[in-house]
This record gives C-alpha cells, sequence and structure tokens, in this order.
C-alpha cells in the first residue's frame, strides 16, 4: 500500500477533535509529515517502526515483566507517527502550566506553614484534614527559594472543541521525562530530514536545566556541591529512567543503601569513606524515604533522612508532602487557589470536578454514572478508576458502594471525549487517543518547560486510559514554529 | 566512588571473564568430543566439574551427551555458572552501575544478554550450528573487552573492574591447570604427548603461544611453566597476579582506609608466591597443594577486598 492511500484513509470521527485532521482536511502543521509520508510506501514505515523497536531493546530501555521466576524485557510501545503541537498553542500551554504552579507553590508553602487559604476560608480544612498525602511531619520546614515543587509533570488533554484542558497535576516523583527525550533521539534515527525541516523546538537541554537547578538547591555554599539521584533500585520500572538522568547529568545514581544519616547530616558510603551530600534528587515516595518518620518496615529508605531534612541539612527534591497538593480532590479547588494567590484568572481550565462527599453532587453523578469517571483521589498510573461508559453493570454497582463507604476518597468527572492522533497499528493509521505530559522545572530564576513533552497513546481501540501501567504507549511530541 | 558501585564493577568484570573462559573450554570441549581417541576421558568433564555442582554420577551421565552438556552448562537455569545465569548476573551488575559504565559497555552486555535469552538459542545449541553460536559469543566476549578498553575512563571504576577480572582470570587458569594436572596425578615426568594438552591450551588461547616457545619434549613441565610463570602469556598465573597487582596498588594509594595496607599485605603474599616460585620448588612441595593453595588464598583475598572497600550493607 503507497503512503498516500493510507493517509487518506485515515478516519476521524465527528465528535472527536483530531490532531492531524480535520473536515477540510490536513493540518497546517500536518503537512511536512503528509508530504513526506505518502512518498513512503507500507513498507517503510513498517520497517522504520521495525527499527524503533530494535533501538529501544537494545539500549536497554526496557521494563522486565517477571513470570515464572524468569524476567522477559519489554518495550514501552512507541508510534513513529510524530504528535504535532504549533508554537502558539503551545505558547498557551506554558503561559498557563507556569500560572499553575506559580500557585500550586504557594499553596505548598501556605499550607505547611500559615494554612492562610484555609483560615480565609478557600479551601475547606476538613479537605486537607482528610488528605491522605498531608504530612503532619513536614509542618514548618523551610525548603530552599521556597520552592515545593520542582519537577512537575502537568496532564493535559485536548476535548472535542480543541481547547486544552487540565486532567491532572502530578507534582511528587512524575516519570517518563526520559521517554520524552529518547523518542525525539529515535525520531532522529528514523525521520532524520523530515525532523531537520520541520522547525521542531529542541528538548535535550532538560538534564542541564535539572542539573543547574539541582546545584543551587544545595544548602552548603560550596564550589562542588554533592548532588545525587536517589533511586529504589533495578527493579523498579522506571529505573531506566533513574540511570538515564544520572548519566545525562553526570550525577551518582545512589540506593538508600548507600547513604547514611550522622550528626542530621546524609552521607554516602565510598570506598575513600563517608562523603557528605547536599542534595537528593529522590525518586522514591515519601512514605519509603525515611523509616524512622515513616513506613518502619521500609528498606528503600534512609533511617533519618528527615531530620537532616529538617535541619537544613540537605535539600530533597521534590519537597515531602506535595502530594497535598495534586490530590485529585483539591484539584478542584486549583482554580480558586489562581484567584487566591495571584489575583488572576486560571489559563488553562479544570475539567467540572464532582466531590462525592458532597451529596448533591454524588446524586448527581450516581443519575449520571454512564458519562462519568469515578477516580480515587490518591491514585495514579490509572489504577482505581472506573470509565462509566465501558464499565459494566456489576463494576458501577461496585463503584457506588465503594463510593459510599468512603465518598473523601473518590471524586468524579464527565468523560471528555480525548484528542486523537494517527497510529501505526496493524498497517494502517488508525486514530488513537492521546494526552500530554510537559516538565516543567522550577528553580530560583523561574519556571522552564522544555517545548513538547509526552504524548502518551492509549493504544486500545476506542480506550481512553493512557497510562502505560493500562496499555498505553508514546509518541514524539513536536513543537513546531 | 560509592562501595555498591565498586563492589558492582568488580563482580560485573568477575562475571564476564568467567563466562569468557568457560566459552572458551567448551568450544574446546565440544570440538574434542568428535575426536574419538580423545573423547574418552577430557571432554565435557572438566567444564562440568569447574562450572556445576552436580554429583559425580551425574557428570558421569551427562558428560557422554553432547546436547545435554552443553545445554546444562550453557542455558540451565539451576545451574548457577551457566552462560545464561553468569550473563544475567553481570546484566544486574551493569543495571546498577549504568551510569557509572559508557554506554557503549551496556549496550554490548545488554545485547549478550538479549542473544543468550534468544528463544531459538535452545535449538540452535542442540543442532549442528552449535559451535557458530559459541563463536558468537565469544566473538561477543571479546567485543565486551575491545569496548570496555577503549570507551572506559582511567581511574576508580577501571581499576575495580580490572581488579575483578585478573582476580576471576587467576581462578580460571588454576582450576583448568588443577583439572588437567588431576587427570595424571599431578604428575609432572609421567610424560604425555602434547594432543593431551591441547585442548588444555586452547582453552586458554596459549596453543600458539606454546608451540612457538617451547620444546616438544617435557611437555608436562613446559605447559605448567607457560601456564604459571610465564611473564608473556595474559592467562597465566604470574601475568594476571601481576596485573592485578598494578590495579589493587592504585585502588589502595587512592583510597587509604583502615585495612588496606592488611588487605595489601595478604595480596603480597600470594603475589609473592607466584612471582618467585619456580618449577622446582612447585615439584618439591607438589603441585596438587601448590595450586589449592593459590586459590585459597586468591578467594581469601577477595573477600578481605569486600570487607575493606565493599561493605555498604
Amino acid at each position: 500500500m503507497t503512503g498516500e492511500t493510507l493517509f487518506n484513509q485515515y478516519p476521524i470521527a465527528s465528535h472527536i477533535w483530531d490532531e492531524m485532521k480535520s473536515a477540510e482536511g490536513i493540518r497546517q502543521q500536518y503537512h511536512s509529515i503528509y508530504d513526506t509520508g505518502r512518498q513512503l510506501h507500507l513498507d517503510d514505515l513498517l520497517q522504520k517502526h521495525k527499527l524503533a523497536g530494535e533501538l529501544f531493546m537494545s539500549q536497554g530501555i526496557t521494563f522486565t515483566v517477571y513470570s515464572e521466576n524468569e524476567g522477559i524485557e519489554r518495550i514501552f510501545p512507541f508510534d513513529i507517527i510524530p504528535r504535532i503541537i504549533t508554537g502558539a498553542e503551545w505558547d498557551h500551554i506554558e503561559k498557563g502550566i507556569k500560572q499553575r504552579l506559580t500557585a500550586l507553590n504557594l499553596f505548598l508553602k501556605d499550607i505547611y506553614n500559615e494554612q492562610q487559604i484555609v483560615k480565609d476560608g478557600i479551601i475547606p480544612a476538613d479537605l486537607i484534614a482528610s488528605c491522605p498525602h498531608f504530612t503532619r511531619e513536614v509542618f514548618g520546614i523551610q525548603v530552599p527559594f521556597d520552592i515545593y515543587v520542582h519537577i512537575a509533570g502537568i496532564d493535559l488533554i485536548r476535548g472535542d472543541d480543541g481547547t486544552f484542558y487540565i486532567l491532572e497535576d502530578n507534582l511528587r516523583t512524575p516519570s517518563g521525562v526520559s521517554y520524552m527525550l529518547e523518542n525525539r533521539e529515535v525520531t532522529k534515527r528514523i525521520f532524520p530530514n523530515l525532523l531537520g525541516e520541520s522547525n521542531v523546538r529542541m528538548v535535550n537541554n532538560y538534564p542541564l536545566l535539572l542539573h543547574d537547578n539541582l546545584i543551587s538547591f544545595a544548602p552548603r555554599q560550596i564550589a562542588n556541591p554533592m548532588v545525587v539521584l536517589l533511586t529504589p533500585g533495578i527493579y523498579n520500572s522506571a529505573y531506566f529512567e533513574h540511570t538515564f538522568l544520572a548519566r545525562q547529568m553526570g550525577i551518582q545514581l545512589v540506593e538508600g543503601r548507600d547513604l547514611l544519616v550522622n550528626d542530621h547530616k546524609v552521607y554516602m558510603k565510598t570506598t575513600a569513606g563517608l562523603r557528605q551530600v547536599d542534595v537528593i534528587y529522590r525518586r522514591i515516595d515519601d512514605e519509603y524515604l525515611d523509616p524512622l518518620v515513616f513506613k518502619p518496615d521500609s528498606a528503600l529508605g534512609v533511617p533519618g533522612l528527615i531530620s537532616a531534612y529538617r535541619k537544613g541539612n540537605v535539600a530533597i527534591v521534590n519537597a515531602l508532602g506535595n502530594g497535598v497538593a495534586d490530590d485529585k480532590a483539591v484539584y478542584a479547588f486549583v482554580p480558586a487557589m489562581i484567584k487566591y494567590y495571584l489575583n488572576e484568572e486560571i489559563i488553562l481550565p479544570n475539567i467540572p470536578t464532582y466531590h462525592m462527599n458532597n451529596v448533591d453532587e454524588r446524586n448527581f453523578v450516581f443519575d449520571n454514572m454512564h458519562k462519568m469517571v469515578v477516580k480515587e483521589t490518591n491514585q495514579s498510573g490509572g489504577y482505581g478508576m472506573v470509565m462509566g461508559n465501558s464499565a459494566t453493570d456489576e463494576q458501577l454497582k461496585k463503584a457506588k458502594e465503594n463510593i459510599l463507604a468512603n465518598p473523601r476518597n473518590f471524586i468524579a468527572q464527565p468523560i471528555i471525549q480525548l484528542s486523537t492522533v494517527p497510529c501505526l497499528i496493524d498497517g494502517k493509521l488508525q486514530p488513537r487517543h492521546v494526552d500530554l505530559r510537559p516538565y516543567a522545572l522550577c528553580g530560583p530564576n523561574g519556571i522552564n518547560i522544555v517545548p513538547g513533552g509526552l504524548t502518551r497513546v492509549a493504544l486500545r481501540e476506542g480506550s481512553l486510559v493512557v497510562n502505560s501501567s493500562q496499555g498505553g504507549g508514546s509518541k514524539d511530541t513536536w513543537v513546531v514554529d | 566512588m560509592l562501595s555498591r558501585i565498586a563492589d558492582s564493577l568488580y563482580w560485573l568484570h568477575r562475571y564476564m571473564e568467567r563466562a569468557d573462559g568457560m566459552l572458551r573450554l567448551m568450544k574446546t570441549s565440544y570440538i574434542l568430543s568428535f575426536d574419538k581417541v580423545q573423547a574418552s576421558g577430557m571432554t565435557w568433564e572438566p567444564s562440568l566439574k569447574i562450572f556445576t555442582s552436580l554429583s559425580k554420577e551425574e557428570i558421569e551421565l551427562l558428560k557422554k551427551d553432547n546436547v545435554a552438556a552443553l545445554h546444562y552448562l550453557f542455558l540451565e537455569s539451576k545451574n548457577h555458572n551457566s552462560i545464561k545465569v553468569i550473563i544475567t548476573r553481570a546484566r544486574e551488575n551493569a543495571r546498577g552501575v549504568q551510569d557509572q559504565i559508557t554506554k557503549e559497555v551496556w549496550e554490548q552486555i545488554n545485547q549478550m544478554y538479549h542473544m543468550v535469552n534468544n528463544p531459538s538459542l535452545k535449538d540452535i545449541l542442540a543442532g549442528p550450528d552449535a559451535i557458530i553460536a559459541i563463536d558468537n559469543f565469544i566473538n561477543s566476549s571479546d567485543q565486551f573487552c575491545g569496548i570496555t578498553d577503549s570507551t572506559m575512563p582511567r581511574g576508580q571504576g577501571w581499576n575495580y573492574m580490572n581488579l575483578g577480572k585478573y582476580t576471576e582470570r587467576c581462578l580460571l587458569t588454576a582450576e583448568f591447570t588443577h583439572s588437567f594436572f588431576k587427570k595424571i596425578d599431578f604428575s609432572l615426568t609421567e610424560e604425555h604427548d602434547i594432543i593431551y594438552w591441547r585442548s588444555l591450551l586452547l582453552a586458554l588461547s596459549g596453543y600458539e603461544l606454546h608451540l612457538k616457545n617451547y620444546s616438544n619434549q617435557d611437555h608436562n613441565y613446559n605447559v605448567l611453566q607457560q601456564l604459571a610463570f610465564d611473564k608473556n602469556f595474559p592467562r597465566s598465573l604470574y601475568y594476571s597476579l601481576d596485573r592485578a597487582n598494578k590495579y589493587l596498588t592504585d585502588i589502595a594509594a587512592s583510597n587509604p582506609v583502615d585495612g588496606s595496607i592488611h588487605l595489601l599485605r595478604t595480596y603480597g603474599r600470594l603475589y609473592s608466591s607466584v612471582k618467585f616460585a619456580d618449577i622446582e620448588l612447585v615439584e618439591r612441595d607438589g603441585l596438587e597443594k601448590y595450586l589449592i593453595y593459590v586459590r585459597k588464598e586468591l578467594n581469601e583475598f577477595s573477600r578481605e577486598l569486600g570487607r575493606t572497600y565493599f561493605s555498604y550493607s
């Protein structure tokens, strides 16, 4: 089959926004892809698809599935057709994310110190108090430059009219940035000319920006502060990303057992004795970081770490306790936060969110269950989610029971038809739903967002769940000028 | 350098060196197995004795079955020293230190891991192309050495890697030598023609050197001289220990911690016992005793090295 037919046969649905094609034809930003694609044969595209898979495999960009005591290496599915965003769209997104993060940082400072926003009645106290990730243990701890969210992954989706919405905030340890960078490297190999001609904004300075920020958080005023990346170890599914970032930044990759705390200072155990650590970019969840304060049986963390943190002898990135700000019930209050702290209107809108502990909203949701998606407030990765339009009656009944048992633990949102992009599946171009996760870095010099981010694709037909743990894949994301 | 990293680099190279030695021994055993005259004794027995923990009876059964022996040594997960297990462990160590080794080194190990996990390898090893498969692995192992040599920065990591490599190499040479001399009761005087020694020398890549440098008589002496004391043979006990000595000295100089002096002394005793020994001395005290001594001291050294530099848990 020729590329021409492949592109011409690409179907679009009237009620869904497609990134490549509108009723009038191929959108401007996709013309270069279209021109290149239609000159290629299907076999060429399949060949490129195969090459991409091999590149990921040989570099070990894999995760391990364990069965019968033997590990099988899998790659995260990668689709070769890039997702394209125009420069104007991006500038809007960038402004919106910067605004949102500024407010969320102020919120975290406030909530762990004065709690003015609660006292002023903007956010109900019981919502904060009942949030499982509100971490009393870090109350009053001062962090460098008042930055709590050093690295954020803000998930955006696009509705049927082309509007970008904020789907959720990931302010704890968002992952996936290595895929954003590696996807681009792979695209350079499979579409070298196309990439060169398309004026795509660069993403590969991300590790440098992050490294500069990490160094600036060091509490000691010394020339070469010791910055480390703390990983749970090789069995973690994001381990590739940890090594990738450590390598790209030239910092030490450490495990909890490599560190110890003495006299409220953190040291790492080297062959030449102990060496003090200044900044920890941790990829371990809060509750595993310090067995003396959180889970006593965690072997991943470092006993005494929080004491060093409280004394200001070590910087931890991201700050502890951020979960209170990306809780899915608190999410609904972000527009109010922006108004309260910045006196601005929200640039990138939220999706309407119904709180299940509000009786009226709950009844409304129960009556419209098939149009709703129900989410657990403290879950991520697509776990604990019920899609009303595809769930069985049994599942819906169970979901209602769960909600009634613990209403604070759930929110509901109307199902938004995510926008689609073309994917090469079974030798055809087929529309699949996507979201977008740009990565934002907050440092003393402001907020940096590398243009693009990770586009996640729901590879199953019709599916709206893009998480990699639920059968999602990814695409390279281009911001073109 | 983090203790854990040093530990992993050391073991990464021990495993890779072990896989290399094993592959070479397997290749000679495999070729030898088609040689009816030789097939009597020394085909799979040395490999099975050194690299498995099977009982005598099990070895007796396996050593006559080419396919089964090769499978057990190469792919059997129950065998803690099979190529598959060793390469998997090497990769795990490499994964844990991925930021400390170069991308090229990582990709080479990763590639070998995918080779050994290729589902079709089992059938290939049971078929007529087994030798090609073994050769491919030997090539990859050579590439690993080359890539490591040409991309890894010299420094602490390099020192630990090479210390591991030469420690393992010395152990392997001692093991191989032990197993071939044991068959003739460690006799240095009893004459065995070069055919008997050829497979041992081939397994250690020392056959050509032997033909060039040694006379065509007193093979037992000559072989021992080459494998233990030859300064130019890169797998001799002396050469391995001499290289290891250099890397250990560098490590101790840049990591002056408690215990490093003691460690250097332990190693020095072992090193001297090879550096200043000769055939006459070995003959006087008994070859078996000597080879056992070297292995025992080397293992003790490895344990002490761990206590001195790797104690992180």
